[in-house]
């Protein structure tokens, strides 16, 4: 599909686990900084962390050398997320790929949520290779198409930490998705500060910025300094997945 | 007029929770083990039941429909309260929650296996009706039970569909495929699918962490809100995206309660004795069993080998892709 493919370090559901992108050539590369932003005009890649209706909290390492996905941690655990009522896990392809998979997207809006007093956009978009892709064209059609997707979406995004004893998230504008038009503004804007962050014109505050392609940035290396930070660790592992079974209990909470 | 529309994409699958191999569940005091022929997702699949004592059973017709305390070799069952201890049945899980296979009893098959279902030479899947993925509860049938094709059922004026009854298991934990485990009734639908009578259990494992909050069908309301209104609507739709029309309940598709699920389930147990005893016609539903000594049908542990080795053994690994597993279906109003 796209010349990238991914290599797997130690057993998933380990703290170890960690997904390393490697390029056509088969060199590693960073996920977070070597894969161009735009496949094509209004084309964008997504990196897939969490496949849907999976409950493994997959993400980017944003600190770590060459961006491997690994599972989140908090208070030294492995974070999953809960089923919460009538959900099972994530209830799309979310983020960037869990196994490597990158994928090219049609970006059709975005939800502002505000999570434990950040901001954090959601874009929501679509597989340029779905059968009914070219269906999609701004949010009206998802709403218009998926009935009930986006409300779920908004429902989600509220109440997903309540299982953990956090308070539901809030929004910007009233929870209303906002159109392809503003959201290629936003991502336009990230992208901007990710080109400051990964030339050194700005502090990246713990941020890994190693990468391979980036020319102008002084964080570039060259392939073989990525491959001995890969070589490092521990090798693949051959063992079955097993996510723990107290994953699979299903949260009821009255809706607020 | 609903109306349908898929979603489709390639993609990885969904991760292991719910795929978890038949019966490997920890169950060191099990009285039941199971054995898989064939590969799993395809036509020849097939997975036996045995006793504790290695020989081959029918889960349809050799395992009681109520849990004998001294089947339990002196293990105690998680507590139920004393009056409740009386109503506690044996089920035998087809399908773990959010798994989407159509797996179930082959009740035409001797020793009925689990199998999946297969429609127009296809291996059926369940679809997943938005927001939901495959099936929203652990879900099998309660053995020695049978809803007579013959007989019109009075609350629902049709006749039976001709298998034993099923149980939603709304428990926590996602069971897995041939696990038999022991139930509290709570509480019962009435579907009519297709125009036939499919009585859905509702019940919740007696080791379910929260079993002894549930005593009967308010409780499910009250602990875990929304899950019947769920129910209710994933069977009312399921057959939607087969091009089938919505299905109709008895009783405005209430839930009735505990009291009433108990009469139902006697019913058909009395439905399949009559069954075994060859007293009705059974049709092509294959009664051969161990336990029942009396039964027409009843045959040796030895006869029950061989029919289960006569059974083909494929080493075919190939098997159905997991794409249709994969696809959300939409029924916009």
């Amino acid at each position: 599909m796209s010349g990238f493919s991914s290599e797997e370090r130690a057993a998933p559901f380990t703290l170890d686990y960690r997904v390393f992108l490697k390029n056509e050539k088969g060199q590693y590369i960073s996920p977070f900084h070597d894969i161009p932003i735009y496949a094509d005009k209004d084309v964008f890649h997504v990196v897939v962390e969490v496949p849907r209706w999976s409950n493994a909290k997959m993400e980017i390492a944003t600190k770590d050398p060459l961006n491997p996905i690994k599972q989140d941690v908090k208070k030294g655990k492995l974070r999953y997320v809960a089923n919460l009522f009538p959900y099972k896990g994530y209830i799309w392809n979310y983020g960037v790929c869990a196994r490597g998979e990158i994928i090219r997207v049609k970006v059709l809006g975005i939800l502002t949520m505000i999570d434990e007093g950040e901001t954090d956009w959601k874009v929501i978009a679509i597989n340029v290779d779905d059968s009914d892709a070219a269906n999609y064209n701004d949010i009206h059609d998802v709403k218009r198409l998926k009935p009930g997707y986006l409300e779920a979406t908004v429902d989600w995004f509220r109440r997903y930490k309540v299982p953990d004893r956090k308070p539901e998230n809030e929004f910007a504008f009233n929870a209303e998705f906002k159109d392809k038009d503003f959201t290629m503004g936003i991502i336009k804007s990230t992208h901007d500060h990710w080109k400051a962050l990964v030339t050194k014109k700005t502090d990246g505050k713990g941020i890994s910025c190693m990468n391979t392609t980036v020319s102008e940035s002084p964080f570039k290396c060259d392939p073989n300094a990525a491959k001995a930070i890969v070589d490092a660790l521990p090798p693949p592992c051959e063992s079955a997945c097993t996510v723990p079974t107290d994953v699979d209990k299903w949260f009821h909470h009255q809706k607020n | 007029v609903s109306l349908l529309l898929r979603l489709r994409r390639p993609g990885p699958p969904p991760t292991c929770a719910g795929e978890r191999a038949p019966a490997r569940a920890a169950q060191r005091h099990a009285l039941y083990r199971t054995e898989e022929r064939g590969w799993p997702r395809s036509l020849v699949y097939r997975v036996f039941f045995k006793n504790v004592a290695g020989h081959y059973i029918s889960p349809f017709h050799d395992i009681p429909l109520k849990v004998d305390s001294k089947e339990e070799n002196g293990i105690p069952t998680k507590k139920a309260r004393n009056d409740e201890y009386e109503n506690l049945f044996n089920m035998v899980v087809e399908v773990p929650r959010w798994t989407n296979a159509k797996m179930e009893i082959a009740t035409e098959e001797p020793l009925n296996p689990i199998k999946q279902d297969v429609k127009n030479g296809k291996l059926r899947y369940a679809a997943n009706i938005f927001l939901h993925k495959g099936y929203i509860w652990n879900y099998g049938a309660l053995p020695q039970t049978w809803e007579d094709p013959h007989q019109k059922d009075k609350s629902t004026n049709c006749c039976g569909d001709n298998d034993p009854i099923d149980v939603c298991e709304i428990g926590s934990k996602v069971l897995s495929r041939g696990e038999v485990i022991h139930v509290k009734i709570l509480g019962i639908l009435g579907l009519i699918d297709e125009g036939e009578t499919d009585w859905k259990l509702i019940a919740i494992n007696v080791n379910d962490p929260e079993a002894s909050k549930f005593h009967d069908i308010g409780d499910v309301k009250k602990f875990k809100p929304g899950y019947l209104e769920a129910t209710l609507n994933w069977f009312r739709v399921y057959k939607v995206p087969e091009g089938k029309p919505e299905n109709q309940f008895a009783f405005n598709g209430e839930f009735k309660n505990k009291a009433f699920a108990l009469e139902v389930i006697k019913s058909t147990h009395e439905c399949w004795k009559a069954l075994l005893m060859k007293k009705c016609n059974g049709g092509a539903i294959n009664c051969t069993n161990v336990q029942v000594c009396d039964s027409p049908f009843h045959c040796t542990q030895d006869e029950a080998r061989s029919l289960v080795e006569s059974v083909s053994f494929s080493l075919n690994k190939e098997s159905d892709e997991e794409d249709a597993e994969q696809a959300w279906y939409f029924l916009g109003k």
